[in-house]
Parts: C-alpha cells; structure tokens; sequence
C-alpha cells in the first residue's frame, strides 16, 4: 500500500506508542544469549537485531495449549473462541512464510475456527533478516524474503528502517509513527540491496537442489539407508516438532475442573517424532520405528505437506531443527543432500 | 455416591513429595472436597485400615517395610506410587551399588547395628507388590498429581507422559544443557514435570525415571559428539536411576 | 467477535448430542448402541464413514458407523479398549453421548450397482462392513451377487450373531463364517478368513471386494486376493488409524501421503501402490 522512511529514534518512538497504546504486544527479545518473542514491556528490549528465536512465532498462532471447548462432565460442549488483538512484532520472512501456509492449511477444507478466530486478530509486522544465524537455509528455500501475509514489513537499511504498509490493519499503526515519510529511490534501492544480500547470506547449508525438487526427490527415495543411519541416533524427543515453525500436529485432551462437573477441551502441541504418535487403540503401532518416524517428518516437509499446499515445501529453512537436536541428525539439508548424492535427477 | 477414601502412607523417603500435595494450597481444599483422606501421618493424626485409594511414598528399603506394604496392598482398591522414591527406587537406590554393612557404617557410624536400621536392596513398590499408577518426579509435579487424582475420581485411566523431557524443556524455550557441554539426562528421562531444571539452568537429574524405550545407544554415542564420555554419563544416571 | 464468527462459520470440533436409545453387548467386549440425535435431525452418511464420539471430560474416539442410512438411527458398536469406551460402556439407555461427523471417504455405493461383492470381514471389522452390507440388502435389486465371509478368532467374540443367522438363511446372499479356534458349539469352519476365499463361488476378478478387519489380517487376504486374480482396483480396504480430529488437521491418522480421515478410512487398493504405510 505505502513504503515509507522513519529514523531509528522515530522507529523507537512507535514501539513506545504500540506498547502504550495497544492491548497487547509481542515482540523479539534477548534471553540470555538468545531470543525469544515473548510479550514488550519497554521499547528498548526490542531487538530486531536478532538472528533467530528459540521458538518461532508458531506459539502464538498456535498456542503451546489452547482451549477449543468447554462442557460439562457428560453433558453438552460450548465453542471457546479465546483469540485476542495482538501484535507480532519482528516476525522474519520464514517464520513469515510458514505462518502463511498454517493460515492455508488450517483454513482448507474444514476451515478452523479457533485458529482462524485468533489468526485474524494478530497483525505482523515482518522484519528483514539482519544477523544471519548460525544454521539459517533460508535462502535455500526461498524464504529469505517474503512477499506476503504481513500487515508491515521493516527493513533496517543501517542509519533507517523502511517501513512498508500493506494492510488496513497495518496502515492503522501508522498513526503511531507520524513522522515517517515516504521511502526515496534512493531508500527503495537501498533495501532491495538487503533483499539482493539476504537471498544469498542466509544460507548457512546449502540444499543441492530447487526446493521444488523435493517432492521428487522423495518420492524416489523411500527405502533409503540415511533413514536408518540417521535415526539410529535419534532420541524421539520431539525437539525438532516443537521447534518447527511450521509443525502443526496436535493433541486433544479433556481437562476436568476440581468441581468434577465442568472442564474443557484443550488441543496441545504434538509431534510424530514421539513414540506413540501414531499409536492406534489396542497399542497397535504404526510407525513403531524410529527411523519410520524420522522418515515422516522430511516427507512431511518435503512432499506430503507441499501437495496440500499447491507445492510450497513446508521447511522454511530456519535451521531450528539443527540447533535443537542434540544427536545433531535433524538437519534437512544434510538429508535431502545425501539423497540428492544417491539419485539420478532425472 | 460417597467420596473415595484416601490414605497417603510413607517409607523410605523424605515427605518432599507429600509436601508437595500440601503446597497445592487452594486446591488442598478443592481435593478433600472430593475424596475423604483417612490416613496422612504428615498433615493429620487419624489412622484407618479402611481406605480405597492407597498413596506410597518411599522405597522399600527394610525387610519389615515389604510385609507393611503388602498389608496396604491387600487393603486398597487402587494403589498409586508417589515420587522417585516409590516409582524407580530414586535416590535410595544409590545404596544398591555398595555394600550394606559398609552403608550402614558411613550412615550411622556407632549406632549401624541397632535392629532397624537393618537394611536391605532398596526397591521401588512396583517391585515389591503391583502399583496401578504412578506418579514419578523428586518431588511431584504437584499438578500432574492433581490432574491424576482428578482422572482416578472419574473412572478414567490416568497416563503419564511416555516422551522425553526435552519436549517440555523445548516448549520452555530453554537452550540445550548439551550447548553448554553439560550432560543432561532430559533426552532419556520422562517428562511430566514441565522440566523446571533446565528451566533453573540446571540439567536433567532424572528424577522421572527412564521413557518407556530410551535410546541409551544414541546417548552413549552423543557423548562423543559433545566431547564427554559414556562414563560421565554413567555417573549422571546414579544418582536416581541406580539399579 | 471477529470477522470468521461473525461469518457463522461452524466449529468444527463442536459435538452435537446424541441420546441412546437402545443397547445390548455383543459378546464380552462390544457395545452395541443406537443413537438419535437430539436435534431430531438424522445424519445424512454413507457407508464407510465414521463419526467422532465423546464423553465430555473422558475423551474422544474415531468410531465406524455400523448402520445403513437406509434405516433410522445412528448405530455403533463400541470396543471396551480404553477410559472413553470403558465409560461409554457404562451408559444406559437415555444416556447422552458428543457426535461429530460423519467424516472419511465412503464404500462404492454407486459404482458397485450391478457388480457381484463380496465382504471379507475379520472381527470387527464387520462392523463397518455391516453397514454396507445393509444398505445393499434395503437395495437388493441394485446389486449383483452378494458373498459374506466373517472370521472371527473365537466362538464367543462373534458378533451379531442373529443377524448373521438371518443372513445365512436368504437366498439372495451367500454367508461363510468361520473361526480361527475350534470351539465344543461350533461345528462349523476352523481357520483364518483366508481359508474361506477359495470357497467363494462369485467369479472373483470381476467382483468388488470389501476388506476389513485388524491390522494383521490385510496382508493375508490381500495376497490370497491376488492369487485368485482379484484386480487391485476391484478391493476396497477400510483402514484404522488414530484418527483424533477427524477433520485433517491434527495429522495423528496420517499415513505417507494420506490423511486417513479425510483420503479414508476406505481406499481403493490400488490407490495405495505408493503408500507403504497402509497396509
């Protein structure tokens, strides 16, 4: 809708207005020597200097418990719709671009409601990368920038941001920031040159192939032996599921209130790398193996999500999975590169 | 219908567990709305022998603790072992890997020979007489044994986590201990407790004992990686997972 | 009240309830239930689809429909494996229950008119295959040859044992049961299900078939199938899996490239060549 220019002062000056002015804001902070989005108390604690947060932002599309329902022990069910107006603010292009195609999945076929409901009160403002992390691949996957879902997008072009409008929701906050003006040619080239940079900077592993390869890629690949080498290793922690940002299998679960007559429904995080994710009653196993599951995951990412979504591979190339898996076996590239190794690309 | 009657009974153990109950507060007040607590040494001095609920907390450590043991087992409907102590021995189980007379003499110095002290293999209930449920952890996650007394009430089967700690930890947004070069036993032990160690800074002790299908090759191979050996993993395991 | 409530989009994790109107076991683990549901309405379903059941505060369960639309009422039969069917056990007539649904693929119904068919059911997997069975016996004339093979691992695990006598005495369908345990009632046949495809008289390769039953079963049929040159595209398999949302998304039923709540839980065997998973 609108590019504009602001100083990084005037930028500070409209954190502090959010932050004073609407109900909720999250925003990107220092944890030790880490990141994570959690809720912006001050201005200055927020660092869209960061490389990557522990988790993505996933946690507040999606939240780690949410309630779906409440009931009365054996009786009727009301909907809980429990969203709120929030702000996400420092949101990078992959995690960007995953929440995209949660938004797709979660609104296909049978549109649901509670993630829908929440989805629509949060407004994004999307930063452009500017610490690389240590095992970011996103330009691997294309997600080093992001053209869509986000109601703004920053980019700080060093002495300024550049701050683009793209949504109603978006253009409403620009109240906050009167002293923007619009980008110059010259703020206008300066960031298509952090986008220029980004595409080949964020790639700390180097996927050998197109992204839209993969699913071929796979398709070939199923018996092969770097499911059982790698797995061998694997913990099934589930540490690469709850990292994902684009993960978004989940549990449901009956919580039952001290009165033993009323309670609610809550779906909770998933993720198939646990053991018994796909335990059936009668403790039938379906994928008993861990390498049937390790398996699961990069075919989720890299074909059975992707035919849900006209193509898009579902790993954004964060490399969280890289840095949270302790038996260092999680990294897509390192799988999908020694398949490529093996294959004939025809 | 008339409230299940519970008693909450102890062996060898330090009460952290029981405390934890206690440390429900509001909910202290909440849980004896719904059951009917006869017998709870720590917090109230009636006793009963008519109970439907039997809560253990403590190993079996002395020959006289295995008959007073079957003798609750035979009493209650349902028995649920409480803790680490109780659920895989825990701490107590330290003891197993040395000699008991040596034990009792380092322990008790002059007085090691007073009949009871007598000591014997330290067990957790399961091994002594069946356990219908359990609740692990040194001490409790007090919600966990609230959320399993609640289910219990209403006729559902209670279960426990059978994942490692590290989906927890991770939901925390904890940086892996192993990043630090620490040997944590999160990747092998079950979670349930919302892993409140890591999130302190500490590592997993592994209090929760092991999932259901640890992958003890991966973590002995890991160690490499990270620079530490198996035996320093070893070690780590003692303290509560001692055979 | 934001833009998607305001549009009434329906929750679709929202149960309606369904009262029991009538009950009776089976045998020593299955529930037979007939539900109404309370707002009057009856589910417009199809055979092979399943409903979510709940018990508020207990949990949820994927639960195969056993009844024809053809008739009214929902009917169940419900396994006593775990806290929700063990408490749905416990419920008398009267009793409420949550139902979401129907979900999943569907039997041919249509594309089977004037095919021969022929059932292959282990266990309870006649309980899906019951209510097909049924749809073609409200529509007997639609249909060609009807074959029933039931294979029951032992005597007093049978299920429906009345209707199956009803069954066995028309003339319009053939019936073969069998049990895997030789039992002092039973003067039957003894053996796996498999034992009995060799007996049936439709002309095999040009027949549909419907395969249902535990896991372990669909090797062993599936290779008896292609012994007697039944074409891949001709045999429908109903598939299990833990299928907690029902509506796509919560990926617990997934299969490779399959949500089996959404792409099943009947697929066409041949639909399945490159989903090793399946079977």
């Amino acid at each position: 809708m609108s590019v504009n220019t602001v100083s990084k002062d005037q930028f500070k000056q409209f954190v502090a207005a959010l932050i004073a002015s609407e109900p909720s804001v999250v925003g990107v902070q220092a944890k030790g020597d880490r990141f994570v989005f959690d809720d912006l108390k001050s201005a200055d604690a927020l660092r869209l200097d960061y490389d990557v947060s522990i988790l993505s932002p996933r946690k507040y599309v999606m939240p780690q418990k949410e309630t779906l329902l409440k009931f009365e022990v054996g009786g009727d069910c009301q909907s809980v719709q429990d969203g709120k107006p929030l702000i996400l603010l420092g949101v990078h292009p992959y995690d960007m671009a995953a929440i995209n195609q949660m938004d797709e999945l979660f609104s296909q076929d049978e549109y649901d409601t509670h993630y829908m409901c929440r989805r629509r009160q949060i407004t994004i403002i999307a930063c452009d990368v500017v610490s690389p992390s240590k095992n970011v691949f996103a330009s691997s996957m294309g997600t080093a920038t992001v053209q869509h879902g986000y109601d703004m997008l920053l980019t700080d072009v060093g002495e300024s941001i550049i701050v683009e409008v793209r949504t109603d929701k978006g253009r409403v906050l620009m109240n906050h920031m009167p002293a923007a003006r619009p980008a110059s040619e010259d703020d206008l080239a300066k960031r298509s040159a952090v986008w220029e940079k980004n595409q080949h900077v964020l790639n700390k592993h180097v996927l050998e192939c197109k992204p839209s390869y993969l699913p071929k890629l796979l398709e070939k690949n199923y018996d092969h032996p770097v499911w059982e080498e790698k797995a061998r290793l694997c913990y099934s922690c589930g540490s690469c599921n709850q990292v994902c940002p684009t993960c978004y299998c989940f549990d449901v679960q009956d919580v039952v209130n001290w009165d033993m007559k009323t309670g609610s429904r809550v779906r909770v995080w998933d993720g198939c790398l646990l053991e018994n994710f796909a335990t059936v009653a009668g403790d039938h196993n379906f994928r008993k193996n861990r390498s049937s599951r390790f398996r699961h995951r990069l075919y989720r990412k890299g074909k059975y999500v992707p035919g849900k979504i006209g193509g898009q591979i579902a790993c954004v190339g964060c490399g969280r999975c890289i840095t949270a898996c302790t038996a260092d076996i999680a990294n897509p590239v390192n799988v999908y590169n020694q398949l490529m190794e093996r294959t004939d690309i025809g | 219908m008339s409230k299940p009657r519970v008693a909450i009974f102890d062996f060898a153990c330090c009460e952290g567990c029981q405390l934890q109950i206690v440390n429900l507060e509001e909910e202290i007040i909440d849980l004896i709305g719904v059951v009917d607590v006869v017998e709870w040494r720590e917090a109230m001095s009636e006793q009963s022998h008519e109970y439907d609920i039997a809560i253990i907390e403590g190993s079996i450590t002395r020959p006289e603790d295995e008959h007073r043991l079957q003798i609750i087992r035979s009493r209650a409907k349902v028995l649920i072992a409480l803790g680490a102590c109780a659920a895989i021995g825990g701490v107590n189980k330290m003891k197993n890997n040395f000699d008991f007379n040596e034990v009792k003499r380092c322990v008790y110095g002059k007085d090691a020979e007073m009949p009871h002290l007598a000591t014997t293999t330290t067990r957790a209930v399961h091994e002594v007489v069946p356990v219908d449920f359990t609740i692990p952890g040194c001490p409790i996650n007090g919600e966990e044994f609230a959320r399993v007394v609640r289910e219990l009430l209403l006729g559902k089967t209670p279960t426990i986590p059978d994942y490692p700690v590290c989906v927890e930890c991770k939901a925390k947004e904890n940086v892996c201990r192993y990043e630090y070069g620490e040997i944590c036993l999160g990747p092998i032990i079950r979670a349930g407790c919302g892993a409140p160690c890591p999130t302190a800074g500490w590592r997993c002790f592994g209090c929760r004992g092991f999932v259901d299908n640890p992958n003890v090759d991966a973590a002995k191979e890991v160690m490499e990686k990270y620079k530490l050996t198996v035996d320093d993993l070893k070690q780590k395991m003692v303290l509560f997972n001692s055979k | 009240m934001c833009e998607c409530c305001t549009q009434e989009k329906k929750d679709i994790y929202l149960p309606e309830l369904a009262t029991i109107t009538k009950r009776r076991m089976l045998n020593g683990t299955e529930l037979y239930m007939h539900l109404q549901l309370d707002s009057g309405l009856e589910m417009e379903y199809t055979p092979g689809q399943f409903v979510e059941v709940s018990l508020a505060g207990i949990g949820e369960a994927p639960i195969s429909i056993s009844s024809t639309p053809t008739q009214k009422g929902l009917e169940l039969v419900i396994r006593n494996v775990g806290t929700l069917t063990r408490a749905i056990h416990k419920l008398d007539v009267g009793a409420k229950l949550g139902i979401r649904g129907p979900y999943g693929s569907t039997y041919p119904v249509e594309q089977a008119k004037g095919k021969d068919l022929v059932f292959v059911c282990g266990g309870i997997g006649l309980v899906p295959q019951r209510s097909f069975i049924r749809y073609v016996l409200d529509n007997r004339a639609d249909y060609g040859k009807v074959t029933v093979l039931l294979g029951t691992k032992c005597y007093d695990m049978r299920l429906f044992r009345e209707e199956i006598a009803m069954w066995m005495e028309r003339k319009d369908m053939c019936v073969m049961e069998t049990i895997d345990e030789a039992h002092d009632c039973w003067d039957g046949n003894v053996g796996v299900v498999t034992t009995l495809i060799p007996k049936i008289e439709n002309e095999l390769p040009n027949s549909l078939v419907m395969v249902c039953g535990p896991p372990v079963m669909y090797k062993f049929v599936l290779m008896s199938l292609a012994e007697a040159d039944v074409p891949q595209g001709n045999i429908f398999v109903n598939l299990e899996r833990r299928m907690k949302c029902g509506v796509g998304k919560c990926g617990h039923c997934q299969i490779n490239q399959h949500y089996v709540c959404q792409d099943g839980p009947v697929f066409r065997y041949s639909d399945l060549a490159d989903v090793p998973e399946a079977i």
